[in-house]
C-alpha cells in the first residue's frame, strides 16, 4: 500500500484587501505524488515554487490566511485533511516527523535537549521516563552525536548548526516515524557538515524502512540523495520522474533550465533567457504556469495542460512534453 | 612583469571578544591578485573569508601585516586617502536587500558612486547610470523605483552597477549568489564574466559554492580557520588537491549530476573554535592523515607538482592522499 498519496491538493492563501475585496493567491495548484516506504522523493523548485507549503498543508500545519480547498492527503490510507485537530496530534510527531530548515529556532531554548526528546517520546508512547531516557540517548548516538549522556544535558544555545540539526534529527526519530519531512534539512550548512547529515540520513533510511520527503534547492543532494524528483514550479508540479530518468531526459522546459542553470552543465555566454518573474499566484494565467517565461511557448499553451507520460514512471507537466525538440524556441519577451 | 593589483603579506585580523579572550579570524595570510584576475576564496563558514575580504578593502582594521594595492602599501593610510581609493576598489555584498539604501531610489543608488568619486556633470552622470543600468541588464523602467519593489536578483545586479560605476581595478565579491535562486544565480555569474571581460577589473570571488567558484575563477585559495591552506591555479587544485583539507571540503561537493560517481572524505567532527585555536597545523584535529608532528609544527606552503601552494607537513613524502571509500 502507498504510504503517502497526495491527490490534487490545493492550497490558497485568502484575505481581503484595502478595499475590502477577496483576493486569492493560488499557491498550491493541483499538487499530486505518492510516496512508498523506503524511498526519498527529493522536491525542487524557485523560492515561492511552493515546496514549503506542500509539506506544511500534508502534515496540517497551515494557518490562515493559507487554507486547503481541495485535494487530499492520505497517509496509510486515511485522509489528513479533515481530520480533527486531537487526531492529527497522535499522528504528527508520532508517524509523521518533519526537520525544519532553521534548526536552532525549533528547539525550545528553555529546556534541555535531553528532556525535549523525552517529552516527545513521552506523550506519544507513554511508558515510563527512564525507557524515554534511554530511548533518547540511543537516538542521539544513532545521529552520531558525540558522547549522548553529556549532550542530552546541554542547552540549545551551546550547538553548533550542525549538531542542533541533529538534535532535531534525533528528535524525528524518538517515535519510529514512517513518514519523514525534511524541509531543507542542510541549506545554511556547511558542505563538509551537509556531507555528514546526509549520510546519516540514508543510513537512517536504509535501517528503519522510513520513506522521506526531502525539500531542497539544491539539485546536488536531489542527484546523490534521493529516488525520485518533483520539480515544482508556480504552485504546481511540472515534472516527476525517477532522478535518474528526469537529469537524463528533463522532459519540461523549466527542468531543463533548472539542470542547464547548474555550474557543472552552465555554458558562459550561451545562457537562455534563464530566470525572470515568478508567475503572480493572484493572477496566474490560463493553462501553464510557465507560458511568460517558457522559450517554447505557443497559443497552445494558454489551454489547460494535462500530465503526460514521456517514459515510464516520468511524468511532464507540458503540452509538449516528449517533443521539445520539433518545437522550435522562440525567443520571447526579447 | 606586470604587477599585482592586490598584494597581501603575513595578514591577521583578531577581534577581543571580552574576559581577555580573542577571536583569530585571519592569521598570517599571504596573498596576490594580478590584473584581471579572478581569485577565488572558499572555505566554511566562520573560516575568515568575509573578514578577509573586509579587511582587504580596509572596511575593517588588520591587526598585522601589510595590504599593498596597485603598488601602493595601504595598511597605513589615513581614513580620507582610503576614502579617495575606493574607486578603485569596490565590493559587492552578499544580501543586496541589506546592502542597499531602502529610501533611495534604484537611479540615486547607482548615481552614488559617480557623484562621490567622479567629477561629471549632472547630464553627463544621468547618462552614465543609465548606461550602467543597460549594462547589467537592468530596464530602465526600474531606476525610478525603490530597492523594495525589486526581486533579489534585480537588487544584485544594481549592486553590480554601483561597483562597476568607478571603473574599479579591483572587486570584492563577498558571496553575490549565494541568496539568489539557481536560474537568477546563473544570470548574474554570466554578468560578471561579462563585466570581466569588458574591464579587465581584478576579481576577489568568495563564496562557499563550489561549483560557482570553479566556474568563475582563475585561481582558487582554500582557507581554513583563517589560514590559506592551499592556492592554486582552478584546474590543478581541483583535479590534484593536495592538502587534506581541500581533498575533503572538494569531495563534499555533490555535483548536480547523478551519473557522477562521488567518493567521498567526510570528515569527522567540527571546525575548532577560532578562540582557541589548535596548536601545530590547524587542521590536525580534523585530519585523517595527521601524524603527532602535525600537532606540534606549523607547516609551510610548498609547492607541489601540480603548481598549487599548499601548507602540510605530509606532501614530501607523500602521506597527504587521503584514501577514498567508494560511495554508493
Amino acid at each position: 500500500m502507498t504510504l503517502l498519496k497526495v491527490e490534487d491538493l490545493h492550497t490558497h492563501f485568502i484575505s481581503r484587501d484595502l478595499d475590502n475585496q477577496i483576493c486569492i493567491a493560488k499557491a498550491l495548484n493541483g499538487v499530486s505524488f505518492s510516496l512508498e516506504a523506503g524511498r526519498v522523493l527529493g522536491i525542487v523548485g524557485e523560492t515561492g515554487a511552493g515546496k514549503s507549503l506542500t509539506a506544511q498543508s500534508i502534515v496540517g500545519l497551515l494557518r490562515p490566511p493559507a487554507k486547503i480547498v481541495a485535494g487530499s492527503v492520505r497517509f496509510e490510507g486515511r485522509e489528513l485533511t479533515d481530520m480533527p485537530d486531537a487526531e492529527l496530534n497522535r499522528i504528527r510527531g508520532n508517524n509523521i516527523a518533519m526537520v525544519v530548515q532553521n534548526p536552532r529556532t525549533s528547539l525550545d531554548p528553555l529546556t534541555r535537549v535531553g528532556d525535549q526528546l523525552v517529552r516527545l517520546h513521552q506523550i506519544h508512547s507513554g511508558g515510563p521516563k527512564t525507557a524515554s531516557h534511554k530511548r533518547a540517548l540511543e537516538m542521539m548516538e544513532a545521529v552520531g552525536l558525540p558522547d549522548p549522556e553529556s549532550r542530552a544535558k546541554s542547552w540549545p544555545h551551546e550547538l553548533s548548526g550542525g549538531m542542533a540539526q541533529r538534535v532535531l534529527l534525533a528528535m524525528a526519530l524518538m517515535n519510529s516515524p514512517k513518514l519523514l519531512i525534511a524541509d531543507e534539512p542542510t541549506t545554511g550548512l556547511d558542505v563538509t557538515v551537509q556531507a555528514q547529515i546526509l549520510d546519516l540520513l540514508r543510513s537512517l533510511v536504509a535501517r528503519f524502512d522510513m520513506a522521506t520527503l526531502i525539500i531542497t534547492h539544491d539539485l546536488g543532494v536531489v542527484a546523490h540523495f534521493c529516488n525520485d524528483i518533483a520539480v515544482m514550479f508556480g504552485g504546481s508540479i511540472v515534472e516527476t520522474g525517477s532522478v535518474r530518468d528526469v537529469f537524463a531526459a528533463p522532459a519540461h522546459p523549466y527542468t531543463r533550465d533548472l539542470i542547464a542553470a547548474t555550474p557543472e552543465r552552465f555554458q558562459m555566454g550561451r545562457a537562455k533567457a534563464l530566470g525572470g518573474q515568478p508567475p503572480d499566484l493572484y493572477n496566474l494565467p490560463s493553462g501553464c504556469v510557465l507560458q511568460s517565461r517558457c522559450a517554447y511557448a505557443t497559443e497552445l499553451c494558454q489551454t489547460t495542460v494535462r500530465n503526460a507520460e514521456v517514459a515510464e514512471g516520468h511524468f511532464a507537466l507540458c503540452h509538449y512534453a516528449g517533443r521539445l525538440e520539433e518545437q522550435p524556441a522562440v525567443k520571447i519577451n526579447a | 612583469m606586470t604587477q599585482p593589483v592586490l598584494k597581501i603579506r603575513n595578514l591577521s585580523k583578531r577581534f577581543p571578544v571580552g574576559g581577555g579572550r580573542v577571536v583569530h579570524a585571519v592569521n598570517c595570510v599571504d596573498l596576490s591578485i594580478m590584473p584581471g584576475e579572478t581569485l577565488g576564496m572558499v572555505g566554511e563558514s566562520g573560516s575568515g573569508k568575509s573578514t578577509l575580504g573586509r579587511v582587504i578593502l580596509r572596511l575593517l582594521e588588520p591587526s598585522e601585516g601589510s595590504i599593498e594595492f596597485d603598488g601602493q602599501d595601504i595598511t597605513q593610510l589615513p581614513k580620507g586617502q582610503i576614502r579617495r581609493l575606493r574607486r578603485d576598489m569596490q565590493m559587492v555584498f552578499q544580501d543586496p536587500w541589506s546592502a542597499l539604501n531602502p529610501r533611495m531610489r534604484i537611479r540615486d543608488l547607482i548615481a552614488e558612486p559617480i557623484k562621490l568619486h567622479v567629477d561629471l556633470s549632472r547630464s553627463e552622470r544621468d547618462d552614465r547610470t543609465e548606461d550602467l543600468a543597460r549594462r547589467v541588464n537592468l530596464g530602465s523602467t526600474y531606476l525610478n523605483r525603490y530597492p523594495a519593489n525589486l526581486s533579489g536578483g534585480q537588487l544584485q545586479r544594481a549592486c553590480i552597477a554601483r561597483a562597476i560605476a568607478t571603473d574599479p581595478k579591483l572587486i570584492v565579491l563577498d558571496e553575490p549568489t549565494s541568496s539568489l535562486d539557481l536560474s537568477v544565480r546563473a544570470g548574474i555569474l554570466e554578468l560578471l564574466a561579462e563585466i570581466r571581460e569588458e574591464t579587465k577589473a581584478a576579481m576577489l570571488f568568495i563564496s562557499h559554492d563550489l561549483g560557482t567558484v570553479r566556474m568563475i575563477s582563475d585561481r582558487i585559495a582554500v582557507l581554513y580557520l583563517g589560514e590559506v591552506v592551499e592556492q592554486g591555479q582552478t584546474e590543478a587544485l581541483f583535479e590534484t588537491p593536495a592538502h587534506p583539507y581541500t581533498q575533503a571540503l572538494l569531495s563534499a561537493h555533490l555535483p548536480a549530476d547523478p551519473a557522477f560517481k562521488v567518493s567521498r572524505l567526510v570528515l569527522e567532527g567540527e571546525v575548532p573554535s577560532p578562540i582557541a585555536l589548535p596548536t601545530g597545523c590547524k587542521f590536525h584535529t580534523r585530519c585523517p592523515v595527521a601524524i603527532a608532528r602535525c600537532a606540534r609544527e606549523v607547516p609551510q606552503a610548498i609547492q607541489v607538482p601540480s603548481g598549487q601552494q599548499a601548507g602540510c607537513l605530509r606532501i614530501p613524502n607523500g602521506g597527504n592522499i587521503i584514501e577514498r571509500k567508494e560511495d554508493v
